[in-house]
């Protein structure tokens, strides 16, 4: 089994789908703290809020319905974030932040169980990408195909945006030197406000992609942030390369530790995390030197 | 007792010391004159181990230093004073000072004492706070002294850890003209065997401290001689005194 | 720096007075809670002692307790080493793992510490988590308590074990006073409020943070033997990264670098979480509105909002007071 080709493609494609994943979370999450210096551990209940939202609109109008409004839905309880909660912080310490986004923890993980219950929800995949895809010379799961896909499409999306459009030039001089920027007339309120809503956006995008992987339950946000953390701790904060990186980093390790070295593989991301700190204690790929 | 040899650093394209040369002998007071972005702090950063020299290195009592680190070097003898007050803040002065004398005497990581207590530290304290002439403030915490009390204490807690060598970045930064003068008669009235290096702005004070000068320009010693040379250097005036009387 | 003002004085003595009272009074039920409070306040002291007195935010408390209370687990249950031999290598065990992780940190600074210490919190939890020799998610059962009846005292009895715990929390949190008042408990104040400054005099910062850190450990070890004692059984969620978040909301709602804020917290804390859980399933949520009131005041917690309030006024009086019986005195504790 262990010299079958098709073995390792299989688990570079799980690795890869895993990257993905934590790669729509965590890009939100460090560009966020990149650009306002703000901590959001409450990133991860954003997340399981898009699920949730996905899986009661799967139930009236199918998948795709979920898949699109979700992401809006979780962008609108960011703008109440924001105006009333984030808006005011941003000034505090990194601790207070922490401090505030895990009350928010608290508070959103029991408004979701009273909302939908104690009970994992299901989500069923939708018609189109159900079934399998020969790729690689594998059989894979079309929905998990589509879930790399749709990764590699928004790495490119923003790539383009933060490297080639106007607006990213704002937001990558608002990272380097966000009073700087503001003297040269940049809104800089106005550009956290966008760059924090589409961080949720993709938070809740991540967790209606999620939903027919996982069963969605109340906790679910909380078991992802941390690994969402490490990525972008590894990465460096702020860049999108540095999510990229970290993403990548923590899916190979994670699938293929747990296939090569089982007993060692939980273990392995957080030694991993503690070398990168050692060596570098800001990141690979920081946005600021 | 401090030396450096071809001491070059560059950020990226820009240079900011060229091959700087100096040499200070025991109870030498140097001052380093020069316009603004000369390099003045970055030397300093660089004698200190703040920031590492592309090439060069520095000695200090006859030591190769320049692969210490900061507290390393700091244990050796060399103290500095920052340009923007770098201080204790929530603290009181007594501490401030205490917490340096504390790491010179050996007792800052002693578990089984209190440093702030040992009569070695308290000893240091006193004689520096007298030196500083803070005595009247040593109740006081920072955020209740006036800003020229604490440029005192900011040379003051560098003063503390007994350094062999001092080197102070521009001491009489932001105070009036009447003050500096009081500034200069108190650098004037420390140990005569204690090496002082000073980036000073104001010219003329600077006369009443140096036995020598040292002038930086862009980065390279332009000038490096005693104060009456210096007063009548043609070179000086262009590139320091012009700019100084522009401003 | 930390200080004992009045306020704190009579606070710490009200604290006592009260743990006492309970201890004496209480059913088994109040009992259980009081024990419950005490191996929390024991948490937060330590984690206060490295929070608020050395800046340094650590999300690993948690699991620095939960190590201590898989130590004195295993060497009790596997090892067969006697239970105050266990408790002292508990200790030992989780100061030692604690050093480490403050000397591997101490580069790290604000949200990169917190990150850095998480990632140790759960590097362990995820070892106790899937190493089978720990027990696995099952966790360890048939603890042995310390066997003190040479003294007249059977911890077996809950009553006599809060006491006992009321007596280690005494004992750590003079031990904690001590550590803060040394030479390396002022260095850390230092170091906190201004790191940089205290490396150009020639401090070995690193050092300094690692020393404090495995002392903080040791008291965490010591709450995690209590801990493993009090249930008699250890399982993995002792670990968990929510247990450390919980302390460091307890150590803010108390009052962050105050000592005595953060006992207030942990009491306030363990009542509203049984109050709350008997009204409502849904108590965290009560906890995390609160929490955010809190943070977004600016008060430094309960105790900080008492003392920012009264303490002045409280002080004074109390030093007019003092000042009147001994003239020529001023109170001062620096």
């Amino acid at each position: 089994m262990a010299n079958d080709l098709g073995f390792w493609t299989l688990q570079a494609l799980n690795a890869l789908q895993l990257s993905m994943l934590l790669f729509l979370l965590s890009i939100g999450l460090t560009v966020i703290f990149g650009l306002m210096h703000f901590v959001n551990l409450a990133h991860g209940s954003l997340y399981a809020l898009g699920a949730y939202v996905a899986a009661s609109l799967a139930a009236v109008g199918g998948f795709w319905m979920g898949f699109f409004l979700a992401p809006v839905a979780v962008a609108g309880v960011g703008i109440l974030l924001y105006s009333g909660l984030i808006r005011r912080m941003r000034k505090s310490g990194p601790m207070a932040q922490v401090l505030v986004t895990f009350g928010l923890i608290f508070a959103m993980l029991d408004l979701t169980r009273i909302f939908w219950g104690d009970l994992a929800l299901a989500i069923e995949v939708p018609a189109l990408l159900d079934g399998r895809l020969s790729f690689l010379g594998v059989e894979y799961p079309t929905y998990r195909l589509f879930i790399i896909a749709l990764g590699l499409a928004i790495i490119a999306a923003l790539a383009f945006v933060l490297g080639r459009t106007q607006i990213g030039a704002m937001i990558r001089a608002g990272v380097d030197n966000d009073a700087m920027a503001a003297c040269l007339g940049i809104n800089v309120e106005r550009l956290f406000f966008v760059v924090f809503c589409v961080g949720c956006a993709l938070a809740g995008l991540a967790g209606a992609v999620a939903a027919p992987l996982l069963s969605v339950t109340p906790d679910m946000g909380l078991q992802i942030l941390i690994p969402t953390l490490i990525v972008i701790v590894i990465g460096g904060l702020g860049s999108l390369k540095g999510a990229v990186a970290g993403s990548l980093i923590f899916g190979f390790v994670q699938t293929f530790g747990a296939v090569l070295a089982p007993q060692l593989a939980s273990v392995l991301i957080y030694a991993l995390l503690a070398a990168v700190l050692v060596i570098k204690p800001v990141g690979l790929f920081p946005a600021k030197g | 007792m401090l030396e450096t040899r071809n001491l070059d650093k560059s950020f990226g394209a820009v240079h900011v010391t060229r091959n700087v040369l100096l040499k200070l002998e025991r109870g030498e007071r140097r001052v380093i004159l020069g316009p603004n972005g000369a390099g003045k702090t970055t030397l300093f950063n660089l004698l200190v181990g703040e920031l590492t020299p592309n090439s060069g290195s520095v000695h200090l009592a006859g030591e190769d230093v320049t692969a210490l680190p900061v507290a390393k070097r700091a244990r050796r003898g060399l103290s500095r004073s920052y340009q923007k007050n770098t201080l204790f803040d929530g603290l009181t002065v007594e501490e401030n000072l205490g917490l340096a004398a504390a790491v010179h005497t050996g007792h800052a990581t002693r578990l089984w004492s209190d440093s702030l207590a040992k009569p070695e530290v308290r000893e240091i304290v006193a004689e520096v706070a007298e030196q500083v002439r803070l005595m009247p403030f040593l109740h006081a915490k920072v955020s209740e002294i006036s800003y020229g009390v604490r440029r005192q204490l900011e040379v003051g807690v560098a003063l503390a850890t007994r350094p062999l060598v001092l080197l102070m970045d521009e001491p009489t930064s932001g105070v009036g003209p009447e003050m500096a003068k009081g500034f200069h008669d108190l650098l004037n009235g420390l140990p005569r065997d204690l090496t002082l290096l000073i980036i000073e702005h104001d010219m003329d004070l600077a006369f009443d401290v140096a036995d020598t000068i040292t002038v930086l320009n862009y980065g390279e010693v332009v000038f490096d001689g005693l104060p009456e040379e210096a007063r009548g250097s043609k070179l000086l005036k262009d590139i320091y005194l012009g700019s100084w009387e522009d401003a | 720096m930390f200080r004992h003002t009045p306020l704190r004085y009579g606070v710490l003595v009200l604290l006592a007075a009260a743990a006492l009272f309970q201890a004496f009074t209480a059913e088994y039920f109040g009992l259980e809670i009081l024990t419950e409070i005490l191996i929390l306040a024991m948490l937060v002291l330590a984690l206060d002692m490295v929070a608020g007195f050395g800046g340094m935010v650590s999300l690993c408390h948690g699991a620095l307790m939960g190590v201590g209370a898989y130590a004195y687990a295993m060497l009790t249950t596997k090892a067969g080493i006697a239970p105050p031999v266990a408790m002292a290598g508990s200790v030992a065990i989780t100061g030692a793992a604690a050093w480490v992780i403050g000397a591997v940190c101490a580069r790290s600074h604000g949200i990169y510490f917190i990150m850095a210490t998480l990632a140790f919190g759960q590097m362990a939890y995820s070892w106790v988590f899937e190493a089978p020799v720990f027990g696995g998610d099952d966790g360890l059962g048939g603890i042995a308590r310390l066997d003190l009846t040479m003294i007249g005292l059977d911890l077996t009895d809950s009553r006599s074990f809060a006491l006992f715990c009321l007596f280690a929390l005494g004992a750590a949190y003079g031990a904690t006073v001590l550590i803060l008042r040394s030479g390396l408990g002022r260095s850390l104040s230092g170091i906190m409020h201004n790191e940089q400054r205290m490396r150009a005099l020639g401090l070995t910062v690193w050092r300094v943070k690692a020393d404090v850190f495995g002392l903080s450990g040791m008291i965490a070890g010591l709450a995690g033997a209590l801990a493993a004692q009090h249930i008699m059984f250890v399982s993995p969620g002792l670990l968990g990264w929510t247990v450390s978040g919980e302390a460091l909301v307890v150590v803010i709602l108390g009052g962050l670098g105050t000592l005595v804020g953060p006992l207030v917290g942990a009491a306030a804390f363990v009542v509203l979480k049984h109050e709350l859980s008997a009204v409502t399933p849904y108590w965290h949520l009560v906890v995390g509105v609160i929490l955010i009131a809190v943070v977004m005041s600016r008060a430094n917690g309960i105790f900080g909002w008492v003392e920012a309030r009264w303490g002045a006024r409280i002080d004074r009086r109390v030093a007019d007071a003092t000042r009147k019986q001994q003239p020529g005195e001023v109170v001062s504790d620096a």
